[in-house]
């Protein structure tokens, strides 16, 4: 118990550094900004309480606007996200029983699952953090094709980090 | 009453959810009020201190471009010494104390975090309140305008970059002096909206576009950029235009905040002027 408990505060400081230091200055365009650190909030385990589930995001958020001076921004919609969670997972359950202590991953749920379980949850997150950022409609098409683009770049760096990180986990 | 605490108890993550989300939104919405506070003064020392380690690696990779920057502003200060110009009669060069007083001072900063690809845009500066920076300083390069400050702490400031739906910078024509506004309406960050250009005004692909001097963030003739295209209105009043600005946003390392030193001067007019209407 405790060394998930440690396991997700190391993946926590890790995502927000890796965003912060390294995605944040990565430039394609001005359309392109991968939001890779809601990565800590799809690997959370499936147990979680979901009060946690939503402190944890709020904290997730809120670490991340302290670096690009947004605040709210990520929050909002790392909290909208955490709140989507337990919907997505009960509506695309496959029906077998998850194992206590296990995170989401693309090894134990199948490509399947897991592709449904991140491009609902990265979606809805860039739509909150996109349309919030703007707060206005007159460059409504303009922003959606900043959160098709970014989400797409958001989880290929979600499907790398898959592949590259738990390749052998039963 | 035992059905209401039933009621809560059950439903606590949707009150949990509205309370969070309630505090983010308040937080997003009054940020410019807030700047100052507690809490953006802590934060900003942290982000401040993991960013500026972070630029200290990053910047030796521009090194040679900041080299060129500063030998060509060096080139510039030096054909503007006495001794570059022709002495004719030496009394006229010199400055008479009461004539010119000193309008603005400039200090130079490091850029230690920014961005160019999101709608907002700020960027962080490694000088603060100890420096002498407070808020709404303009912050230029060269002669070119980059933005203005918004939040400053002991050590650090943040900056709103011209790229920001905020950000609205009062411009005029060179050519004629006619006044219009430059916003950034996102995507590119090289290229600018230039509102509320008069019917009459004569449109050219390269007109030079300066700042005007109307507001009290930069003072008259600071470069901004260039008109890249434009379109004439059939039924509005005003044309429009695109502007190719003259900073690249993407490649700051040292800028320099302007500290105006007749502020206290124009404020305490313009508050004696309100003061009056009533």
């Amino acid at each position: 118990m405790t060394i998930i408990f440690l396991k997700n505060i190391g993946r926590f400081v890790f995502l927000i550094l890796f965003q912060v230091l390294i995605l944040n200055n990565i430039q394609f365009g001005g359309y392109i900004n991968p939001y890779f650190y809601i990565y800590f909030i799809l690997l959370l385990p499936f147990e979680t309480p979901r009060w946690l589930l939503l402190l944890s995001a709020f904290l997730l958020g809120i670490s991340l606007d302290a670096f690009t001076n947004t605040f709210g921004l990520n929050a909002s919609a790392c909290v909208l996200m955490a709140f989507v969670r337990p919907f997505v997972i009960s509506a695309i359950s496959t029906g077998t029983e998850f194992m206590v202590g296990h995170s989401p991953s693309l090894k134990n749920q199948g490509l399947k699952w897991f592709a449904y379980y991140s491009i609902i949850l990265v979606l809805v997150h860039h739509f909150a953090l996109f349309y919030l950022e703007i707060f206005r409609f007159t460059e409504f098409f303009q922003t959606l094709l900043r959160v098709l683009l970014s989400s797409v770049f958001t989880l290929l760096i979600v499907f790398i980090a898959e592949y590259l990180f738990y390749p052998t986990e039963k | 009453m035992r059905y209401l605490l039933y009621f809560l108890q059950k439903q606590y993550i949707y009150f949990l959810f509205l309370a969070l989300e309630a505090i983010s939104l308040l937080l997003l919405f009054n940020n410019n009020e807030y700047q100052n506070n507690a809490v953006t003064t802590v934060s900003n020392r942290v982000a401040g201190s993991l960013l500026n380690m972070s630029s200290n690696v990053s910047e030796y990779f521009s090194l040679r471009r900041v080299n060129r920057i500063l030998a060509e502003d060096n080139a510039k200060l030096h054909s503007n010494r006495s001794e570059a110009f022709y002495k004719a009669d030496t009394g006229s060069f010199y400055q008479n104390d009461s004539l010119y007083k000193l309008e603005y001072r400039y200090i130079s900063a490091r850029v230690i975090n920014n961005s160019t690809n999101k709608r907002n845009n700020f960027l962080m500066l490694n000088k603060g309140h100890r420096q002498g920076i407070e808020n709404h300083m303009g912050v230029i390069m060269g002669n070119r305008i980059v933005g203005q400050v918004v939040s400053v702490s002991d050590h650090f400031c943040w900056v709103m970059s011209l790229l920001n739906k905020d950000s609205r910078i009062s411009g005029k024509f060179k050519k004629n002096n006619q006044l219009v506004n430059i916003e950034w309406g996102g995507g590119n960050y090289q290229i600018g909206e230039v509102k509320e250009i008069p019917k009459h005004v004569v449109i050219h692909k390269g007109d030079t576009i300066i700042t005007s001097g109307n507001s009290d963030i930069f003072p008259e003739g600071l470069m901004i950029g260039t008109i890249d295209h434009f379109t004439i209105a059939q039924e509005e009043n005003f044309n429009y235009a695109t502007i190719r600005f003259a900073t690249d946003f993407n490649s700051l390392s040292f800028v320099e905040v302007l500290i105006d030193m007749m502020r206290k001067e124009k404020e305490d007019l313009k508050n004696s002027f309100k003061s009056s209407e009533r």
